[in-house]
C-alpha cells in the first residue's frame, strides 16, 4: 500500500488532496511551481484545518500533526521516494504530459502516476510517459475530505496491475467508493454534472425562474446538498465553462455548447466563491451570504 | 515467570514486562508512529536513562520485533533470550456479550473478536493486530486476552438495555456493556480485603476517575450497573468526553451547524468535558489550578465533573438499596484530593464523613479517607490494568505450562 504521496499542483484541488491524505495519516510531498504559491497553498491549508477544528472535527494537535505530514516542495525531484503521485496541476494538456515525461526519470518503476484530469484524454496523456501501463486517472470530487466517491479512469494502455492497486488504495486507505469508468471526456461525475448546471442556465436565461428558486426547487426536490447554481459557483464557472466546451468540443453535440450567461458571467470575472461573487454572494470562508 | 503485556493501538503499541515472582515490571515503554518512515520506540529499564530510537517501522510484526530487540538488547535489555517471555497478555477493549472474562486465544477467540470489529470499529482491529504480530514473532508463546467489558457481563437485562426499540438489541447488539471492567473489578476486591469483610456481602460503588471515568455499582462482588454504555461515552463528564446528555442534542446539533456524523463524534469524544467548559485543559490539575487562581469557567467545569459523580453515587446507593463503600481509583480518583472531598462533603446525608487528613495522604497503598465512625466508607484503591493483565495472564497460562513440564 502506498505510504508516501506525490501531489504535484498545490491549487484547490491540490491542497484538498494532500490534506484529505494527510489526514488519513500519509506523508504527503506537495510540489508547486514558485514558493510564494507554496506559501499561498500553506495558509490555505491552515486556513482549512483551522475551520475544521472550528466544527469539532479535529483538535489542535492533529491539526499541527497533519500539517507536518505535508511537506512543501517546489521540485519534481523531491519525489523519489513516492509509491504514487498525484498529478493535478491545470487542465492543459501540454503542461500535463510535460509534468509526466520529467517523472518518468525520477521515479521507480513500481510508482503510480495519476492524473486528476477530468475531461482530457487519459491515453493521449499517458502516451506522454516512457510507462504508459503505471498511468491512470484518479478523479477526485471537491471538497475531497467530504466526497467519498473517486472515479478511477483507465486509459486504453493503463495494466490491470495499476488498476487493481490503485482501486485497493482508494477503497482501504482512503475508505472511499472507486468507482471504474472508461476514457470519456468528463466520465460520469463531470459530464453529467455540468449538463445539468447547463440546463439551469438555460432555465434561467429564459426567465422560467430565480437563481434562488431554481436552486431550492433541486435541493430540496431531489436533496442536493446544493442546487445547480450553488454548485456551479463552487466549482468556480472558469472551469465549468472549460469543461463544458472541452466536452461540446470532443462530443460535438449542441447540448455541450456553454450557455451565453456562463460566458458572460466568466468574462466579468464573476467566478463564484473564489470571487466571492457568481450567481449568489460569498464571504471569504466560502459561506453564502 | 517473565509476562509480556501489551496494549496496541492503530499507530502505536504500549509494552510491559512483568517478572511474576515478584510482580515487578522489568522494563516498559511505547511505539509510535507505527506505519511512518520515523516511528519511535521508547524503552524504560529502572534505574537506566531512557533509550529512544527513530526507525522504520511500517506495521506490528516489525513493531514487536523492535520491541523483542530492544528487551535482549545486549545493554539496555533486561532478558537474556527471547525465550524468557513465557506469556503475553492483550487488552482488548471489546468482548462484547461473548466474553465475560479473561481467556487463552485460540482460532475461535480470534474468530470472536473479530466479529466484534463492528462495536469498537477503532480498538478491536488495532488489537488484532498486535495478536497477530505477537503470533508472528513468538509462534510457541500462549497469549491471553483480558477484555474492559468482561467484569460488566453480570450486569441483569434489566441494567443494560436500552429502552429503544428491541430490533435494534437483536439486529446489532446495541445495549450498554460498560468499560474499564479489570480496574473495577480489581479495586472491589481490594477494597473487601482492606475492610475485611467478604466481599459477597458488600454494596460497592468504585468511581475509576482518569482520562475517561466510569462509576459501576458492584452488588455482592458483581457488576450490577455501570456508567459508560455501548461506547465510552456514555455517563461521567471526562477530560474531552460529554457523559451523558439528551440524545436530541445530537440530531439538532448536526441539523443547526451542518456536521456530519465523524464532526458529531469528534464533537462529543474530543472537544467536550473538562476541556469544552473549562476552555483551559482537558487535564484536571491544569483545571484546578486555574480554579484557585480565580478562573470562574475553570470552576465551572470542576463543579459540573464532581456534581456527576455524586449524582452517580446517588443513584447507585438507590439502585443497590444500600451502600457499604465509595472507592475512587485511577489517575485523577488517586491523585485529586480536592475532587474527592468535593465529592464527599456533599454525601453526608447517606452517612459519608470525610477525615480531611487522611484525604490529604498520598500512598500507593488501598486506604481509608472517612471517619472511623462514617456509616458509608470511602476508599482510596490505587489501579495497575497492566499489571492485572499480567496477573490474569500468569492464572491462565500457569496450568498449561506446568502441564507442559
Amino acid at each position: 500500500m502506498f505510504r508516501v504521496i506525490g501531489v504535484v499542483g498545490a491549487g484547490t484541488m491540490g491542497q484538498s488532496i494532500a490534506e484529505m491524505l494527510a489526514v488519513k495519516g500519509m506523508d504527503v510531498h506537495l510540489v508547486e511551481k514558485t514558493p510564494e504559491k507554496l506559501q499561498h497553498a500553506v495558509d490555505m491549508l491552515e486556513a482549512s484545518l483551522d475551520r475544521q477544528m472550528e466544527r469539532w472535527a479535529i483538535t489542535a494537535a492533529e491539526k499541527k500533526l497533519t500539517l507536518n505530514r505535508i511537506h512543501m516542495e517546489t521540485s519534481l525531484y523531491h519525489l523519489a521516494s513516492c509509491d504514487l503521485v498525484i498529478e493535478t496541476i491545470s487542465e492543459d494538456m501540454d503542461s500535463k504530459k510535460a509534468v509526466l515525461q520529467q517523472l518518468d526519470g525520477i521515479l521507480s518503476k513500481e510508482a503510480i502516476i495519476a492524473s486528476n484530469t477530468s475531461t482530457l484524454s487519459l491515453t493521449e496523456l499517458a502516451g506522454a510517459s516512457q510507462y504508459p501501463e503505471r498511468v491512470i486517472g484518479m478523479h477526485f470530487v471537491y471538497p475531497t475530505n467530504r466526497i467519498d466517491v473517486v472515479e478511477i479512469i483507465r486509459g486504453l494502455q493503463t495494466s490491470d496491475d495499476t488498476f487493481d492497486r490503485t482501486k485497493t488504495f482508494v477503497e482501504e486507505a482512503l475508505s472511499k467508493t472507486g468507482v471504474m469508468v472508461y476514457e470519456s471526456p468528463g466520465f460520469v461525475t463531470t459530464r453529467l454534472v455540468c449538463l445539468l448546471i447547463n440546463e439551469s442556465l438555460h432555465v434561467l436565461e429564459e426567465g422560467v425562474a430565480s437563481p434562488e428558486d431554481i436552486d431550492s426547487a433541486m435541493r430540496l426536490g431531489y436533496q442536493f446538498e446544493h442546487g445547480p447554481l450553488e454548485m456551479a459557483d463552487r466549482f468556480g464557472l472558469d472551469a465549468v465553462l472549460a469543461a463544458l466546451e472541452r466536452m461540446f468540443r470532443e462530443f460535438g453535440e449542441l447540448k455541450y455548447r456553454p450557455s451565453f450567461l456562463l460566458k458572460k458571467k466568466v468574462r466579468a470575472g464573476q467566478l463564484g466563491v473564489k470571487t466571492g461573487i457568481g450567481f449568489f454572494k460569498y464571504d471569504k470562508d466560502g459561506e453564502r451570504l | 515467570m517473565n509476562i509480556l503485556v501489551i496494549n496496541a493501538g492503530s499507530s502505536s503499541l504500549k509494552y510491559q514486562l512483568y517478572d511474576m515472582s515478584t510482580e515487578t515490571v522489568l522494563a516498559k515503554g511505547r511505539v509510535e508512529r507505527i506505519g511512518m518512515e520515523t516511528s519511535i520506540l521508547t524503552h524504560e529499564v529502572e534505574g537506566l536513562p531512557e533509550v529512544k530510537e527513530v526507525s522504520e517501522i511500517l506495521d506490528h510484526t516489525t513493531a514487536i520485533r523492535k520491541v523483542l530487540d530492544m528487551l535482549t538488547h545486549r545493554k539496555v535489555g533486561v532478558l537474556r533470550n527471547i525465550t524468557d517471555i513465557k506469556a503475553v497478555g492483550h487488552r482488548v477493549v471489546h468482548g462484547g456479550e461473548s466474553f465475560s472474562e479473561s481467556v487463552l486465544i485460540n482460532t475461535e477467540v480470534k474468530l470472536e473478536i473479530r466479529k466484534l470489529f463492528d462495536l469498537a470499529p477503532l480498538h478491536n482491529p488495532a488489537h488484532m493486530m498486535g495478536i497477530a504480530a505477537v503470533e508472528a514473532n513468538l509462534p510457541e508463546v500462549p497469549q491471553t486476552v483480558v477484555f474492559d467489558t468482561a467484569f460488566h457481563q453480570s450486569m441483569p437485562k434489566m441494567t443494560y438495555m436500552y429502552a429503544i426499540p428491541t430490533v435494534l438489541y437483536r439486529k446489532h447488539k446495541i445495549r450498554k456493556y460498560g468499560f474499564h471492567g479489570t480496574s473495577h473489578d480489581y479495586v472491589s476486591k481490594r477494597a473487601a480485603e482492606y475492610l475485611g469483610r467478604p466481599l459477597n456481602e458488600l454494596k460497592l460503588i468504585s468511581c475509576h476517575i482518569g482520562n475517561g471515568a466510569s462509576c459501576t455499582a458492584i452488588m455482592y462482588g458483581k457488576s450490577f450497573d455501570t456508567s459508560m454504555g455501548m461506547t465510552p461515552l456514555e455517563g461521567l463528564m471526562m477530560g474531552t468526553r460529554s457523559g451523558d446528555l439528551d440524545p436530541a442534542v445530537v440530531p439538532f446539533t448536526m441539523n443547526k451547524e451542518d456536521l456530519t456524523l465523524n464532526e458529531v463524534n469528534s464533537m462529543l469524544n474530543k472537544h467536550s468535558g473538562l476541556i469544552a467548559i473549562s476552555g483551559i485543559s482537558s487535564d484536571m490539575r491544569e483545571v484546578v489550578d486555574a480554579m484557585n487562581e480565580g478562573n470562574l469557567n475553570a470552576k465551572l467545569a470542576f463543579d459540573m465533573y464532581a456534581y456527576r459523580i455524586r449524582k452517580y453515587i446517588g443513584a447507585y446507593a438507590a439502585a443497590m438499596n444500600g451502600l457499604d463503600a465509595i472507592i475512587f481509583t485511577a489517575g485523577v480518583g488517586e491523585n485529586s484530593d480536592v475532587l474527592r472531598r468535593a465529592v464527599c462533603e456533599q454525601l453526608t446525608f447517606f452517612g459519608v464523613q470525610l477525615d480531611e487528613e487522611r484525604n490529604a495522604v498520598r500512598s500507593p497503598e488501598p486506604r481509608r479517607i472517612t471517619t472511623d465512625d462514617s456509616r458509608v466508607a470511602a476508599l482510596v484503591v490505587p489501579t495497575n490494568e497492566e499489571l492485572l493483565i499480567a496477573r490474569d495472564t500468569y492464572r491462565i497460562v500457569k496450568p498449561i505450562l506446568d502441564r507442559k513440564g
